[in-house]
């Protein structure tokens, strides 16, 4: 049995399910999955331009994991692309840092530490944790 | 407690910025007295790091809240550390908008 994965950390979890191809009558190939590890990878490199070794710190894994999740995704984006085949965003071995939304103001927050559990806005308890 | 929110102009009737790193101006709002001031980012043409330079600006301002339509990881990061809380808001709202939400 191999090693457990140890948990990447991300930041934010994608607020949509994915993507699908446009003008296709019916589907060809098979879906592709990206997990969470994977989108925040992309984020981190080519949306945020960090450096391979800065994502790789703040996702809390080594530079040469990060290259290999990278490497993954750029694969698999190719592969849903030339194939016209639809985007999932799902699983993946993440620790996801922890973010509340409040259904009343329409509001996503992070808390303060020691501090309960409650939207900034309305003061209300009734949060909901995303992720 | 003071609260910054990333604007693109200096009034009260601007939206809030879909960026934290790259807005314009800072609106400083105080709960206690419940006004309110505006400060230009210094960082905002910045090539990188436009982001950390402005979170360090208004940490030095003891702001305990941020708003802004996205946070990047390094801001998140560094807000994290500091324990202030982020918001963002999932429809585009103005500036009085939000402060009138604050109670």
């Amino acid at each position: 049995m191999g090693r457990t994965k140890k948990d990447r950390r991300i930041q934010m979890a994608p607020h949509f399910n994915g993507f699908k191809p446009q003008g296709i009558q019916c589907k060809t190939g098979e879906d592709v999955s990206i997990n969470f590890e994977e989108y925040e990878a992309i984020n981190l490199c080519d949306y945020e331009l960090l450096t391979q070794a800065e994502a790789a710190k703040l996702m809390n894994v080594s530079r040469p994991t990060f290259t290999r999740i990278y490497e993954s995704v750029r694969r698999k984006i190719a592969k849903a692309f030339i194939e016209g085949s639809s985007i999932y965003f799902e699983g993946g071995n993440v620790a996801m840092a922890s973010w509340y939304r409040c259904t009343q103001c329409k509001i996503n927050f992070t808390l303060r530490e020691n501090e309960d559990k409650f939207c900034p806005f309305c003061k209300s308890q009734v949060i909901i944790e995303n992720n | 407690m003071i609260i910054a929110i990333a604007t693109n102009e200096n009034n009260l009737q601007a939206v809030v910025d879909l960026h934290f790193g790259r807005c314009t101006w800072y609106c400083m709002f105080d709960t206690e007295n419940r006004k309110n001031s505006f400060i230009e980012n210094p960082a905002k043409h910045n090539p990188e790091k436009a982001g950390c330079d402005a979170a360090a600006l208004l940490i030095d301002k003891k702001i305990s809240m941020a708003i802004a339509g996205r946070f990047g990881s390094k801001v998140v990061d560094i807000f994290r550390r500091n324990n202030i809380q982020m918001v963002i808001p999932e429809t585009q709202q103005t500036v009085s908008e939000i402060i009138n939400q604050i109670k």
